[in-house]
Order: C-alpha cells, then sequence, then structure tokens
C-alpha cells in the first residue's frame, strides 16, 4: 500500500485530530492526599495550558516507598520523565547524575529551599512546597481545662507549664505525644544554637544539645507528655485526632489528616516555643522538588511541565484548597493566608516557620537516616527509663564518632 | 538454575565493587568484606539472625511434630481442628505484624496479660496447687480399684480444675487472697533490652513466626503421621511398648524425611527473616531488630543516602554462605533424609 500524505492531512482536517504529535510526559508523585493535589492542578488549574504545549501528562502516583521506587526506576532506566526528589534523599540521585539541571526561571522561589536542592553549584529541583514544624493545639481542650492557649511567645518552660496544667484538670488528656525522633526534637535542639554537624563536619553532642536532650526526654516524667505509642498512635498528630493530647507539633500536613478524623476540632496553631537561655527558636525545613530525568526522552516538555506545576497561579491554588505551602515568595503575602480560619492560620504560622532563628533542612549529607539513628536511639531508650542521658548520649556520641569517622 | 547462577555470579562479582547503581562499579578487592567485619551493625545482624534461626526453627519444629500428633489422635472433628490450627498461617505475614504490633504495644494485650497473672499471682498458684493436689488424690483413690489410669485422666482433670476453681474462688471470697496493683508498661518491641543471647524486640517477632509458620509445618507432620502403618504401632503395643516408646522408636525414626524438609524449610525462612522486622520500621529501635536480610536491604537501599551494593552483595553473599552451612550442619548431626 502506498503511504499519502495528503490522506493523511485530510484525515486529520477531517477528524479534528492535531497535526503534531502530542508529547507524552510521565510524571510521578508519592500517593494519598497528593493524589488529589496533582490531579486537581492537572484537571484543573492546568488543561489548557499543557494543551496548547502539545503536551499529554500521564501521571503515575507511587504509594509506598517513593524513593526506592524512584531509585530502582532510575537504575533500570524505566523512571518516570519528571518526579519529586525529596531534600531528605535529594543528594543521593543529583551525586549519580541522575537529574537535569533545571533549566526554567527560578527567581521566584524562596531562596533556602533552592539552597536545599542545589549540589554542586547547580540547581537540580524546582521546589514544589515546603513545610516546617509548629505547634498544633484543640483549644476546646484548653478551655475544659482552664489553661491558657499555647502562644507565639512561648519557651520551652511555658509551653511544657501549660501542657502539665492540661493534664493536672484532665487526667484523660494529655498534653503532647512524644516520638522518639529527630524530626521532631531536632527543632527543640537546634534553637539553643547546636548544629547537626559543626564546621569540621562533626556531630558533636554538647551541652546545649544536652539541655534539648533534658527537656526532651523529661516531658513524660514531668506529666506534660505521653510517648505517642503508649497511647497507640505513631505519630504526634494521630493522638491530637483523637483528642488523646491536647497538642501535636506537625507540619501544615496535619491539616488534610485533621480533615478526615477531626474535621470539627476547634483547632489553633503558634510558632515552635523559644529556647528559654537563648530566647531563640529552632525549626526543621521539609520540602520537595519537582526533578527532571536526565534520560528524559521529552525533557524539555517535562521541565516546561515542571515550571507548569509550580507558577503562581497553580501554587495559589494549591494553597487555596488548604492542600500545601507555596515555594513561591510572592505569594507569601497572598490574601489567603491573612484569613481568619483554622487552616489559613496553621498555612501561615508554617510559613512563618522559614523564617526562624535556627532552620536546618531535613537532609544530612551523604550519611543520609542513619545519621538520626544514634539520637533516635538514645531519645527512646531515656523516655522509656532503660538508660540514664548520660549512658545514652556517651553511646551516641562514640556511635557518631564512629560513624563520620569513615 | 540459570536465573540463580545468573544473579549469584552477579552478586559475586558486585561484592568485589564499589557500585552505587548508577556509575560504573569499580573494582576494590575484598574491602567490602573487610568492612563487614569491622562493622558493628553487621556483626549484631549476624548474632541476631544466628540466634532468631536457632530459637524459631526450634521451636517450630517442636511445636508443628506436637501438635500434628495432637490432631492425629483427635477422634473426632478432625478435620475442624486441623483446619483451626491451620488458620493462623493463611494470613499475610504483613497483616500478622500489624496485628502482633498492635497486640504487643506498650499498654496493649500482652502487657495486660502479664498484668493480670502478676495481679492475681496467689489466686492463680492456689488454683494450680489444688489442682495439681486434686487430680492425684482422685487419680490415688482410683488406682486402688483400677488399673491403668493414667494421671492425666481427662475426666479427672475436668473435676480437678472445677474443684480448684472453687477453691480459689472461696479463699477469694473470704478475704485470704490479695490482689496485687501493679501499673505495667512493658516494652515488648521498642525497647533495647536483652533477654538472653537476643534483643527482646527480637523474641517477640520470634514469638510472632512461630505463630504464624507453626500451623504449615504442623500439616507436613501430619501427612507424615498418616503414612506410617499402623500395624508398626499395634506390634509394638503387642510387645508393650508404652506411648512415649513408640513415639521415640516408631513415629521419630519414620518422620526423618518430613522432619529434614521442616528444618531446612525452618532455617531457611528464619536465616533470611526480613519482612516482619522491615514492617515494624521505627516502632522497633534498629539494634534490636537487625538481621542479615535486613541489612543487605538497609545497604542496597539506605534511607537518604546512596545505594552501597557492593556491601550489600557481600553481605548477601555472607548470608547465602550461611544459610548452606547450616543446612548442612543440621543434616550431617542426625537429621537424616531418608526415613527408618
Amino acid at each position: 500500500m502506498l503511504f499519502r500524505p495528503g490522506a493523511l492531512v485530510a484525515a486529520t482536517m477531517l477528524f479534528g485530530l492535531p497535526a503534531s504529535a502530542e508529547e507524552i510526559v510521565r510524571i510521578s508523585g508519592w500517593g494519598g492526599s497528593e493524589v488529589a493535589i496533582v490531579n486537581g492542578l492537572l484537571t484543573n488549574v492546568l488543561a489548557e495550558k499543557l494543551a496548547e504545549e502539545g503536551i499529554r501528562v500521564k501521571y503515575e502516583p507511587v504509594d509506598g516507598d517513593y524513593s526506592q521506587f524512584i531509585i530502582n526506576g532510575l537504575s533500570a532506566g524505566t523512571a518516570p520523565d519528571l518526579f519529586y526528589v525529596d531534600t531528605f534523599w535529594a543528594r543521593s540521585v543529583f551525586s549519580a547524575g541522575q537529574a537535569a539541571p533545571v533549566t526554567n526561571d527560578v527567581s521566584g522561589f524562596a531562596a533556602n529551599l533552592l539552597t536545599a536542592f542545589t549540589y554542586d553549584g547547580k540547581l537540580y529541583s524546582t521546589p514544589k512546597d515546603f513545610n516546617t514544624l509548629a505547634i498544633h493545639f484543640n483549644k476546646d481542650i484548653f478551655d475544659d481545662a482552664g489553661v491558657g492557649y499555647p502562644s507565639d511567645d512561648d519557651t520551652w518552660t511555658t509551653l511544657q507549664e501549660k501542657l502539665v496544667a492540661v493534664n493536672k484538670s484532665l487526667p484523660e488528656v494529655d498534653g503532647l505525644c512524644v516520638v522518639p525522633e529527630y524530626a521532631r526534637f531536632g527543632a527543640f535542639a537546634l534553637s539553643t544554637g547546636w548544629s547537626p554537624f559543626d564546621a569540621r563536619g562533626k556531630t558533636v553532642l554538647d551541652k546545649r544539645f544536652r539541655r534539648a536532650f533534658d527537656f526532651y526526654t523529661g516531658l513524660v516524667k514531668s506529666g506534660a507528655a505521653v510517648m505517642a505509642a503508649d497511647a497507640g498512635h505513631s505519630w504526634t498528630g494521630g493522638c491530637l485526632a483523637s483528642e488523646r493530647a491536647a497538642v501535636a507539633i506537625e507540619g501544615a500536613w496535619i491539616l488534610s489528616a485533621l480533615r478526615d478524623s477531626a474535621p470539627n476540632m476547634n483547632l489553633g496553631t503558634v510558632r515552635m516555643p523559644k529556647d528559654p537561655e537563648s530566647s531563640k527558636r529552632g525549626n526543621i525545613v521539609f520540602s520537595v522538588g519537582w526533578t527532571v530525568n536526565a534520560a528524559s526522552k521529552v525533557s524539555k516538555a517535562a521541565a516546561k511541565v515542571a515550571e507548569l506545576l509550580t507558577t503562581e497561579e497553580a501554587q495559589q491554588w494549591v494553597l487555596e484548597q488548604g492542600l500545601a505551602l507555596p515555594s513561591r515568595t510572592s505569594l507569601n503575602d497572598n490574601p489567603w493566608l491573612r484569613g481568619g480560619q483554622p487552616e489559613q492560620i496553621a498555612s501561615r504560622v508554617v510559613l512563618e516557620g522559614l523564617s526562624d532563628d535556627h532552620v536546618m533542612p531535613y537532609f544530612f549529607g551523604d550519611v543520609g537516616g542513619s545519621w538520626m539513628q544514634p539520637i533516635n536511639a538514645a531519645l527512646n531508650s531515656v523516655i522509656l527509663g532503660e538508660e540514664d542521658a548520660n549512658t545514652a548520649l556517651l553511646s551516641a556520641q562514640s556511635a557518631f564518632d564512629r560513624m563520620l569517622a569513615k | 538454575m540459570l536465573f540463580f547462577a545468573y544473579a549469584i555470579v552477579r552478586t559475586a562479582y558486585y561484592s568485589f565493587t564499589d557500585f552505587d547503581l548508577f556509575k560504573a562499579p569499580s573494582f576494590v578487592g575484598m574491602s567490602n568484606y573487610t568492612a563487614l567485619v569491622s562493622d558493628e551493625l553487621f556483626l549484631l545482624a549476624l548474632r541476631n539472625t544466628i540466634g532468631f534461626s536457632l530459637i524459631v526453627t526450634t521451636t517450630q519444629t517442636v511445636l508443628a511434630l506436637g501438635l500434628a500428633v495432637l490432631v492425629n489422635h483427635a477422634v473426632r472433628a478432625r478435620g475442624l481442628i486441623r483446619t483451626v490450627f491451620y488458620l493462623p498461617s493463611i494470613m499475610s505475614s504483613a497483616a500478622m505484624t500489624l496485628i502482633f504490633l498492635w497486640l504487643f504495644q506498650r499498654n496493649g494485650f500482652m502487657t495486660a496479660i502479664a498484668s493480670v497473672v502478676l495481679a492475681y499471682r496467689q489466686h492463680i498458684l492456689l488454683f494450680l496447687v489444688g489442682m495439681a493436689a486434686l487430680q492425684g488424690a482422685l487419680v490415688l483413690n482410683a488406682r486402688r480399684s483400677y488399673e491403668g489410669i493414667s494421671i492425666f485422666d481427662p475426666f479427672f482433670l475436668l473435676v480437678a480444675a472445677v474443684g480448684a476453681l472453687a477453691l480459689a474462688a472461696s479463699c477469694a471470697l473470704a478475704g485470704l487472697l490479695s490482689v496485687f496493683d501493679n501499673n505495667l508498661l512493658i516494652s515488648w518491641l521498642n525497647t533495647q533490652r536483652h533477654f538472653l543471647f537476643m534483643p527482646v524486640t527480637l523474641w517477640s517477632v520470634a514469638l510472632m513466626n512461630v505463630f504464624t509458620t507453626v500451623p504449615t509445618l504442623m500439616l507436613l507432620f501430619l501427612a507424615g503421621l498418616q503414612s506410617i502403618p499402623s500395624s508398626l504401632y499395634d506390634a509394638a503395643e503387642v510387645d508393650g511398648a508404652n506411648a512415649f516408646q513408640r513415639f521415640r522408636h516408631i513415629t521419630v525414626p519414620a518422620l526423618r524425611p518430613v522432619t529434614f524438609a521442616v528444618v531446612t524449610m525452618g532455617v531457611i525462612g528464619t536465616l533470611q527473616m526480613f519482612d516482619q522486622v522491615a514492617i515494624l520500621g521505627d516502632a522497633a529501635p534498629l539494634a534490636s531488630r537487625v538481621t542479615l536480610a535486613y541489612y543487605v536491604y538497609e545497604n542496597a537501599f539506605p534511607a537518604g543516602a546512596s545505594s552501597r551494593i557492593g556491601l550489600a552483595s557481600a553481605a548477601a553473599l555472607v548470608l547465602g554462605i550461611l544459610t548452606i552451612a547450616a543446612v548442612y550442619v543440621q543434616k550431617s548431626v542426625g537429621v537424616k533424609e531418608k526415613g527408618e
């Protein structure tokens, strides 16, 4: 059979098909509430623009171990064209040469988020959104207990006093659920001015660290808190949602969980408490960026999709859904963020956390997540009463010395 | 065989290289193996794995055999009993682990049982002593009239249990027994404590593992038991052999091929135990739950760091060699492939 170009053009005109073929961009992110965000963006905000660009997006959300899925996919050559990279494991992708440098204009993004995604002087991810830690609390519990709400002016000590008072007044409610993890404790350690790595790249558990450690592990003994596991929960937000605890230390991700499990909660959110000695606040930044697969055959189209997914318009939509915090600084003054609804206040407080005194990304260099294990083990054993702080921190320091000597 | 050989050769090759899944592997000689020997976590994983394997393989083999004998002797509703005992093994290990996670919480079901036992220890002790005394008295009395009454006679056991329960209840009502207050919070999983040679966490995982594997192994023993000719037992009974002697000299030797299969499967399964400790995740400290298979995974996919495929491959080979050695040792110390 002869090929007749004229027939193809005629068929295209007749059936309304585009003359040029669409480029298909496979994108991937994690499952859960993220599916609603990305699907919403693609269908409600970006559908027309994507069509104009001749791009069709094939979205593949992943439930389970997302980083493992991406690493496997990259090594096997089956990874999507555009995917999330968390600051926590970004370096393993960047250093392996699996990410294409960002090509679009990123001048409007928060500077410290760009730093988190920069490797070897090049930016490899467009920051999608971010989170910091904040104090979320149930106002009704504090009202019932006759205790003043947590406030932005709280220090560790005043917050602890309020939590103890809640538990004394309402014995069935604990002030806070603590988890023996750096992901929450770290904010307290950082507020003292302690840094995870010193100038020589070593981890030193000094007096400042010890002060934060004693405070955090002492919360249970003082009656201000209970171990989350003992309350039947794996995170502090679970305790807040079930009204087992008055307070949770989480990021804005708690909002979607509360929307599902405690939609009528009278929620309040304030900033992390200050260290009473340094009068400074510490915080941890959790961030994710869109990254173009260096081996993608449609890398230009993938970069365009990343750009569209993080435009001001797209981030405005995500923000107004109360789903995530924008990484563009121009949205910091967004009218939605100045609103008085609990979700608006919580988002504003989490946004303000980015400018706390001592803020560090949730990232531990080449060591990765193993870095947290000595601290987590020490927190766990002291909170459980299996070891005293001296013994636990001595073991943790030895573990760091061995780990960072390699 | 082709896939197996390919995987082995490739793993052996990577174990002599520095490889992160992306850059080309570079030859590093024996350094991955020397790194393993000097890595405390690897040595811990090795110790935990061997301890776990010994405990679980022994316990599950003995329990499976005992349960199979029990089910084989059941006259009525044998099918139902077999089904009931087999039920735990049809659940996925992920689901079972999540259930056990709930049971093993510090203030969960297991702690509640321990708490009740401690609180009512006087009642329990009196019940046990009373039951033993009553059973003894009933059996001795019966033996004066009839021969061959077993010390475990089921009817007398039932009567003794009811009598002992009445005794304990009477003493409790009379205020002669104390109930001890306790506010127990036992860390079954989230702990760094050790019991004997193994972390408490792994003892709890061992219990979970035994619970799920015994039913399947029981079925294997049951099939083996039903293939033993009853004429052997009849002849032994005529010769005056008691129940234990029949078990020792007929059942055990005849079941050797099944025992070999059961122990081999047990050794392989326990040495490569991964899913239950992986699901535990942050619910338990790493040092308390790390096994060799998990160590391999942790190095192949370290959280937030580049893959260490060379080290993971070296550890995987050590695990493979250990498994082959364990199977060979258990075969050479008396568990034979052929029956007698």
